[in-house]
């Protein structure tokens, strides 16, 4: 026990020297809080918006359409025809509307496909109600929409959908990148055998590096937690203890996910491309940005198991949702399965030298 | 304290390009300071990595103050001191914190201030590891080694990037060492370092012990006790002709000849009486006694650095 809290003692003492790296650890997430919640303030992430380009003498059917653009909440941008032209030369433009005869054409960018199909459905809706206010006939009703997380809150604010992700993508980072690059440097520089001539029991090694991480990422994640309330007055809905545990079990997995990793890579630079060589699918394939809704059903039932999206699920329903765990258990035990199968494999692998 | 400190038979390892040890034998008494000579690739840390329990053997026989590391390993690793050919510490760790921390892994210790006096790091202490020199770093390695107050010490290769003085200085805590009647086991490939040190060593090349004996009692058996040289401005000529002419074997280096020889006063009168006719170019002789390094010579056809 004495032999254990030296060595977590010695590695806090010795992390507590390297400041640039330390101060990055628990300052980058509380940047990327600041950045990303301070410019979507307002609202459920970016507004759409629609580049008009000014008609030379606007008739009646256009002010018609501009008034209707306005009424369906779309940030309409009106522009002489070179500037927009300018603007849609640069990629800055996800959508255009501008006349064409006697009526519209509507130009979307196929890069921006997510912004400029959302708009064209609501430029339509618009072209709908502008023809219908021109000939006098009754508007076509619309049907009411409400944004709502899953446990249906209605959460105004990006940063509080933005929080539980950062403190996800922390562990994951913790694990995969931090956990996994340092073991691997120690072993190629030495650091390792130099302690296997010695009687120190490895697994207290390891046990004091695990808790020391594991120190580092409440830190963390207690910073994120304190600058959401403080700037955003974003407050955890559910219990703490439940988000303690998510976030303990969250961080075994990755952590496990790291030490797995570091026994199949001879050098740092192999373990960088090894752990992004993980890194991307599981963030790619776990529904976080995208829904694969449309994927082979080969792929769905593959995500289904990948560990990283139940995670954020039961993160996000009891932070933002103040819901239980319950309801979750399937998630998170195919979590603790992943953790368990990393560690299995991280031991199996483990070499000293 | 009586029985061997070290006792191997028939140590084999290979890896899959290379036979790094072809099966060797050695023992070392306890209190003697042993080294392994060879150039670099001749198996002399493989071997120590096999008695440190770092490397698994393919096949043969250890035994280490007695114990064997599929026994007892925890309690060989108790006596034993190791220094890694590069010991590697976190960067900003200083002396005495590494001594505490390293000490504090065993269950019997040498005390920090004691050991920072030993190797003469009394005004670093505080300082952390990337800021010293390495002659300093070597030499907290070598206190390191020392943390447990060991029976058995192995140092691979303790001096190598050394200046001379730092060298000089690693020597002395060496010979502290045994002072203190601890056993050493070294290696190296400084024929001089050997010379200096060693009670005993073993001579080693492509994984095999080719030699074994004291300083000494090696270069006596070599029967040429003396070599001369004669020494040129610029590369040495060719020297077949004058060996002809006087009937000896002539040896060509860079920018010397080498002239090995039982009897060097003989030879001497001879010698320069034949360069004298060939009008050969030189500029110096010198006779000096044979080293290791004509040991190796002798043995491998090579020479230790190449």
């Amino acid at each position: 026990m004495m032999m254990l809290w030296r060595q977590f003692a010695m590695e806090w003492r010795l992390y507590r020297r390297d400041r640039v790296a330390m101060f990055w650890t628990f300052a980058f997430p509380v940047v990327l809080l600041l950045g990303f919640g301070l410019i979507f303030r307002d609202g459920g992430g970016p507004k759409l918006s629609v580049v008009r380009v000014q008609a030379p003498a606007p008739g009646p059917q256009d002010t018609a359409l501009d008034q209707a653009l306005a009424d369906v909440q779309l940030k309409v941008q009106a522009l002489p025809k070179a500037e927009a032209e300018a603007r849609w030369a640069r990629g800055e433009t996800a959508a255009q509307v501008e006349s064409d005869g006697a009526g519209y054409r509507l130009r979307l960018n196929s890069y921006l496909m997510a912004q400029a199909g959302a708009t064209a459905g609501l430029v339509n809706q618009a072209w709908l109600m502008a023809q219908a206010r021109l000939n006098g006939a009754p508007e076509p009703g619309r049907i009411p929409i409400s944004v709502e997380s899953p446990g249906h809150k209605h959460s105004a604010n990006y940063a509080s959908f933005l929080l539980p992700g950062l403190l996800g993508l922390n562990l994951v980072s913790m694990g995969l990148f931090s956990v996994g690059m340092v073991n691997v440097s120690y072993r190629e520089k030495g650091k390792f055998r130099r302690l296997a001539v010695t009687p120190l029991p490895k697994w207290l090694f390891l046990l004091g590096q695990v808790l020391h991480r594991l120190t580092v990422t409440v830190i963390q994640a207690a910073i994120l937690l304190l600058v959401g309330r403080l700037v955003f007055g974003i407050q955890n809905q559910g219990s703490f203890l439940d988000l303690f545990l998510i976030m303990t079990l969250g961080t075994g997995c990755f952590m496990a996910f790291g030490f797995a990793l570091s026994g199949f890579a001879d050098t740092s630079e192999g373990y960088a491309a090894l752990s992004n060589l993980v890194f991307f699918p599981l963030m790619m394939l776990s529904g976080v940005y995208f829904t694969l809704d449309s994927a082979p059903a080969w792929l769905q039932h593959t995500v289904a198991v990948m560990p990283l999206a139940p995670f954020l699920r039961a993160l996000r329903a009891v932070f933002n949702d103040g819901g239980s765990l319950a309801g979750h258990e399937v998630g998170l035990a195919i979590v603790a399965a992943w953790g368990l199968a990393a560690f299995a494999l991280a031991v199996r692998r483990f070499r000293w030298a | 304290m009586s029985g061997s400190a070290l006792h191997i038979r028939g140590l084999r390892k290979a890896f899959p390009k290379v036979v790094a040890v072809a099966g060797v034998d050695l023992d070392v008494a306890r209190g003697e300071v042993f080294g392994l000579l060879g150039p670099n690739g001749a198996g002399k840390t493989t071997t120590l990595e096999i008695i440190e329990g770092l490397t698994e053997a393919d096949t043969g026989e250890i035994e280490i103050l007695g114990l064997t590391w599929a026994e007892q390993g925890q309690e060989i690793r108790a006596r034993i001191g190791v220094q890694l050919q590069s010991t590697s510490l976190f960067n900003k760790i200083t002396p005495r914190e590494a001594l505490d921390l390293y000490g504090s892994y065993y269950p019997k210790r040498r005390g920090t201030d004691d050991l920072l006096d030993l190797v003469q790091l009394q005004e670093k202490a505080d300082a952390y590891h990337i800021t010293l020199s390495g002659g300093q770093q070597q030499r907290l390695a070598l206190a390191l080694a020392l943390v447990n107050d060991p029976e058995l010490v192995f140092l691979d290769e303790p001096t190598t990037g050394l200046d001379p003085q730092a060298r000089r200085s690693l020597w002395d805590v060496v010979r502290r060492m045994k002072a203190e009647g601890r056993t050493v086991m070294l290696t190296t490939h400084y024929m001089d370092e050997a010379e200096a040190l060693c009670d005993r060593l073993a001579i080693m090349d492509h994984g095999q012990v080719i030699a074994t004996g004291t300083p000494t009692s090696l270069i006596a058996d070599l029967a040429i006790p003396s070599v001369v040289e004669l020494t040129f401005e610029g590369a040495a000529p060719e020297p077949a002709a004058f060996a002809a002419r006087l009937d000896q074997t002539v040896e060509r280096r860079a920018d010397l000849w080498e002239i090995p020889t039982p009897d060097p006063k003989a030879l001497l009168p001879r010698l320069l009486e034949a360069a004298e006719a060939a009008a050969v170019p030189f500029q110096q002789v010198h006779i000096r006694r044979a080293t290791l390094e004509d040991v190796f010579l002798h043995r491998t056809g090579r020479s230790l650095r190449e």
